[in-house]
């Protein structure tokens, strides 16, 4: 426990020192909302029933959060460490390796919460208005960046498997079919039927119904049910191979 | 003192220990090791000779494709965890976290092996003392020179006071002042009892740090032993005749059999004559030369040196660029 709590400190510390790893990463959310916007405005106005009175920013403000937190930033982090050796310090401690990965872990998880929260406010000042409150801002913010600490696990596990800072940074690449394949733009029944199938069948899209439903909707308790189900069993998988390949690395 | 080392627990024993990378690459061919607790022991090698490679099996970074070795009484295979809570390791690549302070760096360190809170902080202080860096403790470790982040990565190695320690090429790229330094740190840490299995390029310091040391050539041990022991065996001294273009077998032919003479390697453009008496022995040749007409550049006469051991077992000079200087 300690181990990780130590490992977690020096990666929060590596946060807040290297701004320069964590600020582009908002850069990209905030460009794709300040343009959706600007773009589908006057297509999708308030009356359209999707958008359930607001405006069109608050249909994707939970897309620009998953953007927000949907990096490698760990992975490169790790992959940088292997590089230069301090990784190998750490395996010849005795300490359990899994808790390598749980220390970035909780990196992504303090990063997570810091870059929802301006998203969340950049949102705020696009005129969003969370139904469900101040307490289902938390829950946003949260689960937002819980789902953070989930995906952070690709970055983890490509930086074990290849050691290849440029196969690192290449992951975040995954992201267009995880995070495009959803009802990002519009709601499932507005998708062509390929794509709805594609949509349906993609988990991160349940994440994205169920962030959408705390700002639209209010409290839609299946729909975050099923949005937190996907977040931990994600979670959980990701984190499994990650501490599985950490403890096999160099057998 | 052989005794001592039978009597107490071997600090390190590897038995046929090999490592074959992925892509055939044999880096470690089979080596048997044993080094007893308290001794500082040299691993003596030229680049790619297979030191790393043996330093990071013994340290459970490694698994060997072959073989077997136990640290301070523990099987590194089985219980690896063991071991590592045992050992301080300072491999050659430095691995120092950028963005953390010299400090902050050494007191995680401390927290990882286990020592926390006050602790923790005045064991950081004391190491930072002790390697030199107090002053720039409060820095981060990307703005230190290479010697200040070589000391700070000892530094790290030893805040458990581990029963052995590694030291995979220690002063490397360190400039002769710091290399002392480094020595005497090394020297200060063996006092206090910790087994020291330190690798190196350079002869001088196997002689001057081991008690015993081994030679690793391409992956094999090509000899052990005390420093002492090994230049013993190559003989009492060694003549070196530099040819200046001489032919060698000619010269060595004009020479003939001196009394005393244990053994002759043809080096490049150099005899090596070992012999039992260095300075009559010089004498005798010169006449010997002077008779046949045989014309040499120069005479000379030393102690042999680790670099004539390695020569002998392996045909080729350790530190090829500095001995034919040296003959000249
Ligand atoms: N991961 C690896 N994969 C393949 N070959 C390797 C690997 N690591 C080392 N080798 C090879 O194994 C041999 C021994 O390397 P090693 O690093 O142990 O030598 P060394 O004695 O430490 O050399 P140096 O003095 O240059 O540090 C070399 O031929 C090297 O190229
Ligand atoms: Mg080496």
């Amino acid at each position: 426990m300690t181990e990780i709590a130590l490992l977690g400190r020096r990666a929060v510390r590596e946060v807040v020192r290297m701004p320069e790893a964590t600020i582009p990463t908002l850069f990209i959310p905030l460009f794709f909302l300040a343009v959706n916007i600007g773009q589908v405005s006057k297509t999708f106005p308030s009356s359209t029933p999707f958008l359930h009175g607001q405006g069109y920013a608050a249909f994707q403000i939970p897309v620009s959060l998953l953007f927000a937190v949907s990096t490698a930033t760990s992975g490169l982090a790790l992959v940088t460490e292997i590089d230069n050796g301090y990784f190998d310090k750490l395996l010849v401690a005795p300490i359990r390796r899994s808790s390598i990965i749980w220390g970035r872990l909780t990196a992504d998880l303090v990063r997570g919460v810091m870059l929802s929260v301006l998203v969340l406010i950049a949102g705020l000042a696009f005129g969003v208005h969370v139904k469900s409150g101040v307490l289902g801002s938390v829950v946003l913010v949260l689960m937002a960046a819980l789902w953070g600490v989930a995906y952070a696990g690709i970055g983890l596990l490509v930086a074990l498997r290849t050691r290849n800072v440029q196969a690192t940074n290449a992951s975040f690449l995954v992201f267009f079919p995880l995070l495009f394949l959803t009802p990002n733009f519009v709601p499932f029944d507005r998708l062509t039927g390929l794509m709805e199938a594609l949509a349906r069948a993609n988990p991160v899209s349940y994440v994205i119904e169920g962030l959408r439903s705390l700002v639209l909707q209010g409290w839609v308790l299946h729909k975050l049910a099923i949005c937190m189900g996907v977040i931990v069993a994600t979670g959980l998988l990701l984190t499994w191979l990650s501490v599985r390949t950490i403890e096999r690395f160099d057998r | 003192m052989p005794a001592q080392s039978e009597m107490a627990p071997a600090a390190i024993e590897a038995r046929g220990l090999e490592r074959t990378f992925k892509g055939g690459v044999e880096a470690v061919r089979g080596i048997d090791l044993s080094v007893a607790a308290g001794e500082v022991f040299g691993f003596l090698g030229p680049n790619g000779a297979g030191k790393t490679t043996t330093v990071r099996m013994l340290c459970t970074l490694l698994p060997p494709t072959a073989g077997s070795a136990h640290v301070a009484g523990v099987d590194v295979l089985r219980d690896g965890a063991e071991v590592r809570r045992r050992i301080g390791v300072a491999l050659q690549e430095i691995g120092l976290d950028p963005i953390q302070t010299g400090r902050e760096l050494l007191e995680l360190q401390c927290g990882l092996y286990g020592i926390s809170g006050a602790d923790a902080r005045a064991r950081a202080e004391e190491l930072l003392e002790l390697v030199g860096i107090a002053d720039a403790a409060d820095r981060r470790t990307k703005t230190y020179s290479g010697g200040m982040k070589r000391r700070l990565d000892l530094a790290s190695a030893l805040v458990h006071s581990p029963e052995v320690l590694f030291l995979d090429e220690p002063t490397t790229g360190l400039d002769p002042a710091s290399r002392l330094t480094v020595w005497d740190e090394v020297r200060r840490i063996n006092a206090g009892g910790t087994t020291i299995f330190l690798t190196t390029q350079y002869m001088e310091e196997a002689d001057q740090l081991c008690r015993r040391l081994a030679i690793i050539d391409n992956g094999r041990i090509v000899a052990g032993g005390s420093p002492e022991e090994l230049k013993d065996r190559m003989g009492h001294d060694v003549v070196s005749v530099g040819l200046n273009g001489a032919d060698p077998a000619a010269t060595q032919a004009a020479i003939g059999e001196l009394p005393g003479l244990e053994r002759v390697m043809v080096e490049q453009d150099a005899l090596a004559l070992y012999v039992e008496d260095g300075p009559a022995s010089i004498a005798e040749i010169v006449r010997r030369l002077d008779r046949t007409g045989v014309s040499v550049g120069s005479i000379s006469v030393a102690r042999p040196t680790l670099d004539d051991v390695f020569l002998q077992a392996t045909g080729r000079r350790l530190e090829g660029d500095e001995e034919p200087a040296a003959a000249a």
